[in-house]
């Protein structure tokens, strides 16, 4: 093995070796803008033709660099959904040169975003997979809310984790095992109103890509998956107004320059009035409830000169549930991310990051008797570097290192003087996480590509606090206290990232990758549906990081000149030192968490088919996942493998967009998957004079099928206007079905004699109308 | 315990918000549906108590039987149940009728560890548990929420919880002699105080005014609380996704739980 890596690294020495010999080069640099909002493009393809050919991509912020001989060259600039511009440039010095692309026509215009129409086979990542918000706009959702996160259960091995939820499931990994950020900022609980709406607010988003395997080594911190979310900069031509009118919630959106083509912003805000209904309400228990969200993205951006862009963005986003007189709740993040892009040379991009992340919830008991408030918090100052360096044009060199600080406040508890409650501050835990990556994006020949690079992870668990070591059974052995800043545990990983592709023709390739990914901080959730309050915690003497393995490998082919786009995937996942709670944990104690944990393991495989239509009049695409997912606990179910409870053996998903006319779009989506694997009861007794239920295997069961149809109809403005409004109609769950929920057993209430099961049906048939404007 | 409310809580408002949305727009509904179950091996259930009063102490043994039979006590005949405490006694268990074992009458003491061994079908189960010092229920109150017009009535527990130890309580609510309710609390956020507790049982369920609710307040041990509170989270309008079995403090695989307690009861007329 070891002497695999050092022939490895000799070849890279000597290919680099190779380059300084070779032909001096040029570097052509710039960015690559939208001509119509001045967006800068990301993933726009640059290529140089006429002696030799060079392609480069550009990056997240819409940076490219090429280089090439001296001499006379064409370089034509490429990005879906825009006009392909050519320039004829007779190349003697390193350049920089912008592109600006034109919007193409959007009637035979094709909704996919992202790359170059047959990037899917030409790049050596595996998996990245991206969503255009075209794409997203079309499709039906619950309600008429569009939702990013909802939009990407239906790719396959991406799978919803309930109704209405926006939690997922990446490849049997967990909800808490996603890496969703916002503009680099980690979201920490990205769902609005108990789960039923993402934090997202599509107008104020551009781009959104996951991976599902080889991560690239800049990304770290998540076993699963990655969702990179970048926000719009701005409109840096004209000020625009955008919005729209729903059912539930309303949007408005300005954006414009700061200094024309030079610096824009970019402010867009949601808010719901589900709550404006009991206002209505003669009673007042009611009228004075309050119930609603509301967020806020906001975005500036100003470049300071070819060689310097400052970035401000920030999101700000707060749930408010309150019942008069009881119960008062509220929750949200906050993030604000600072940026700046510097040019060190036309080879040297450099990304600095400053990022805040901040989640917290309030809940208030307003009962006078028990009066009392609970704050918890968790917050992040993290510090990101990232350089680009471009070799040449068969090496692309990322590297960087990221310092993230972490402070858990799992909950302070004040009470009035009248108060039955007692004031109790739990301690608060405190880590520091480093990386440190290096990942090579290496063009072996015009078949043969890879990225390969090492993560370097490393986690100390900082005091000042009480850190209790336990037996077992989950009892208390001792318990040690630390000051502050004091280093209680370190843990240190190495990641290795590696994905490569061999391009079999022009229009299909072959693809594998393995990475090892791990996780510090860890969310306890004992619920159907994501709570608010869901527990965060972070390593610790007990808790160790989640490591996961993962090795998959896919067949990707494109048809009809790139109009059709198939791939089939097969993974399997290993995972470590899962966490689970022990069984009749109490889930408040939150002080002693650890005592009521599990340590195991995991694994996870499936096979992934998914076939589309990219574009014409009529497009979308069919995903099917095979899987299968368990977990292995000493303690639970006798140490047998059990199914985790996201566990599922099929799962489709269907999507149709139809452009019936100049103005109307009809979308359908359909979804079929298992049902999960719960633990329902095999028997019952009496005890205490009141029905038990007996449980014997873990997850043992499954709950029914989850099926659903919805469609839509967007009826379009006359185009040309500079005023432009649409209205979209839907209808969520079409024929009706009667999704589980939840299923409950209980006694018969009309029947003591008797136990019944019950279901509980979220949402039927659901239609929703929604009216958006533009100007 | 006030604090264990708020999922509680937390809960009807997420029942609040879904009942608002369907009210308005969607269509949330309950239905109770056919599941198919296995069958699987009976188990044997050990359902024990001691407790301060001079009474017939009480042991039922049972196995468990399939979900879609009716609901019964499935005793289990020919068990040999022998208690024996750490001051020295020892009290042996005669069977009244099936499945139910009685000792003589007896007194157990605060501070006493008991041990009860049960043989049964050539199996031997043993459970220990401390009976904790006595406290006493003062009063009963009733408290009424009322959420999107529905109004709901709850009987509250008033106690003087004493500083500076660790109390595990277990409630149970009885109308007409039938245990409607039960549920395990502490005294984790509210040590030394006097505690108001309310029992999140809705009485206007089965009751109407002018019925007797009694209400039994039991000290117990740590593990006897952890089963009821495990037992409870099992039975509740929210039950965990993957549930399991209470943790007995039976050996051998028994289900089940042997608590030695202290008791106080009190009635109220329900208004």
């Amino acid at each position: 093995m070891r002497s695999t890596y050092r022939n490895l690294l000799l070849l890279i020495l000597l290919t680099q070796f190779q380059f300084s010999f070779a032909q001096v080069k040029k570097t052509i640099t710039g960015n690559v803008t939208d001509g119509k909002t001045g967006e800068t493009l990301i993933g726009a393809s640059v290529k140089i033709t006429g002696g030799t050919t060079a392609v480069a991509m550009t990056n997240g912020y819409g940076f490219y660099a090429v280089g090439t001989t001296p001499g006379e060259h064409d370089i034509s600039v490429s990005f879906i959904g825009y006009k392909t511009i050519t320039q004829h440039l007779n190349l003697s010095k390193d350049t920089h040169l912008n592109f600006v692309l034109e919007p193409g026509n959007q009637l035979d215009e094709v909704v996919i975003a992202g790359a170059k129409s047959n990037d899917n086979i030409n790049s050596p990542q595996m998996g990245p997979q991206r969503m255009s918000m075209n794409e997203i706009r079309s499709l039906p959702m619950l309600l008429g809310e569009r939702d990013v996160m909802k939009a990407l259960q239906l790719l396959p091995g991406i799978k919803l984790a309930g109704e209405g939820n926006s939690g997922f499931y990446v490849r049997g990994g967990a909800t808490d095992q996603n890496l969703i950020l916002l503009d680099e900022a980690p979201v920490y609980n990205a769902s609005h109103l108990l789960g039923f709406f993402s934090t997202f607010n599509s107008d104020a988003i551009k781009d959104v890509t996951v991976y599902k395997e080889g991560m690239p080594a800049q990304y770290g911190g998540r076993l699963s998956s990655v969702i990179d979310i970048k926000m719009k900069e701005g409109n840096s031509k004209e000020t625009t107004v955008e919005g729209g009118i729903g059912l539930i919630s309303s949007r408005l959106k300005v954006e414009g320059p700061i200094v024309k083509d030079k610096g824009s912003y970019m402010i867009s805000g949601r808010r719901t009035y589900l709550d404006a209904f009991f206002k209505l309400s003669p009673n007042k228990s009611i009228s004075k409830n309050a119930l609603y969200f509301y967020d806020l993205n906001a975005k500036a951006n100003y470049k300071i000169d070819d060689k310097n862009t400052l970035f401000l963005s920030g999101y700000f986003g707060r749930d408010k549930l309150n019942l008069v007189n009881i119960f008062g709740f509220d929750w949200g993040n906050a993030t604000v991310t600072m940026r700046w892009n510097h040019l060190y040379s036309p080879k040297l991009f450099s990304n600095t990051s400053l990022i805040y992340s901040h989640y917290s919830y309030v809940i208030d008991n307003l009962m006078e008797d028990a009066n009392f408030e609970v704050n918890s918090f968790i917050r992040d100052f993290n510090l990101k570097q990232d350089f680009q360096y471009s070799i040449s044009n068969k090496h692309q060199l990322k590297f960087g290192l990221n310092a993230i600080h972490h402070t858990i406040a799992p909950g302070k508890m004040t009470a009035t003087s009248e108060s039955s409650v007692n004031p109790i501050t739990y301690e608060n835990r405190k880590g520091l996480e480093l990386a440190a990556y290096l990942t090579d994006e290496w063009s072996v020949s015009d078949k043969f590509k890879m990225v390969y690079g090492l993560r370097l992870s490393g986690f100390s668990v900082l005091g000042p606090g009480h850190f209790k070591t336990y037996d077992a059974e989950g009892n208390i052995l001792k318990t040690n206290s630390y000051a502050s800043s004091q280093s209680v545990k370190n843990y240190l990983n190495l990641e290795p990232r590696f994905s490569a592709s061999y391009q079999l023709s022009g229009n299909s390739a072959i693809k594998a990758a393995y990475t090892r990914n791990t996780q510090n901080i860890h969310l306890m959730s004992n619920s159907t549906s994501t709570s608010p309050t869901d527990l965060y915690i972070m390593n610790s003497n007990n808790v160790r990081p989640e490591i996961a393995d993962q090795f998959s490998t896919g067949y990707f082919r494109n048809f009809n000149d790139n109009q059709y786009e198939f791939s089939a995937e097969i993974y399997y996942k290993s995972m470590q030192h899962q966490i689970e709670y022990r069984n009749g944990a109490d889930l408040r104690e939150k002080d002693n968490v650890e005592a009521d944990l599990l340590y195991g393991d995991g694994r996870a495989y499936g096979i992934e088919l998914f076939f589309k239509k990219r574009f014409g009049k009529f497009n979308g695409w069919i995903g099917y996942t095979y899987s299968k997912t368990e977990r292995q606990f000493d303690t639970l179910n006798d140490g047998r493998w059990f199914n985790a409870k996201q566990d599922r053996t099929h799962d489709v998903s269907l999507v149709g967009i139809y452009k019936a006319s100049p103005r109307w779009t009809l979308s359908t989506v359909f979804v079929y998957n298992t049902g999960n694997a719960v633990t329902y009861p095999s028997g019952k007794y009496q005890v205490n004079g009141r029905t038990a239920f007996y449980y014997t295997d873990k997850n043992g069961y499954r709950t029914p099928a989850y099926h659903r149809l919805d469609v839509s109809a967007t009826l379009d403005g006359k185009p040309g206007k500079k005023y432009q409004s649409s209205w979209t109609f839907g209808i969520y769950n079409l024929y009706n079905r009667q999704n589980a929920f939840a299923i409950n057993f209980k006694d018969d209430p009309d029947n003591a004699a008797k136990t019944q099961v019950v279901r509980t049906t979220l949402f039927g048939i659901i239609p929703s109308v929604t009216w958006n404007f533009k100007f | 315990m006030m604090y264990s409310n708020r999922n509680r809580q937390f809960k009807s408002g997420a029942v609040f918000l879904t009942g608002i949305l369907s009210l308005s727009l969607f269509s949330a509904c309950e239905k109770a549906i056919d599941l198919n179950l296995d069958n699987v091996k009976p188990v044997i259930v050990i359902d024990g108590g001691v407790n301060d009063l001079n009474e017939v102490q009480v042991v039922r043994i049972s196995t468990t039987y399939s979900f879609t039979e009716e609901n019964k006590f499935n005793g289990l005949a020919g068990a040999k149940v022998v208690l024996t405490g750490s001051d020295g006694t020892t009290v042996n268990y005669t069977e009244k009728t099936t499945g139910i074992y009685n000792s003589p009458k007896f007194r157990g003491k605060p501070g006493t560890t008991y041990k009860l061994t049960v043989n049964a079908q050539g199996q031997t189960y043993t459970a220990t548990s401390t009976m904790p010092k006595k406290v006493i229920l003062n009063l009963l109150t009733f408290k009424e929420l009322t959420v999107a017009n529905k109004t709901r009535k709850y009987v509250a527990v008033i106690y003087d919880d004493p500083p500076g130890v660790e109390n595990w309580y277990h409630s149970i609510v009885r109308f007409k002699g039938k245990v409607e309710f039960d549920a395990a609390t502490d005294d984790r956020f509210n040590d030394g105080n006097k505690v108001n507790d309310v029992i999140f049982y809705d009485l206007s369920k089965d009751m109407v005014p002018g019925d007797t609710v009694a209400v039994e307040f039991q000290c117990v041990d740590k593990a006897v609380h952890r089963y009821f509170f495990s037992l409870g989270q099992n039975l509740s309008e929210t039950q965990p996704v993957s549930p399991a079995n209470p943790p007995s403090n039976f050996d051998n695989h028994a289900l089940g739980v042997f608590s030695a307690y202290t008791t106080s009861s009190r009635k109220a007329l329900f208004k």
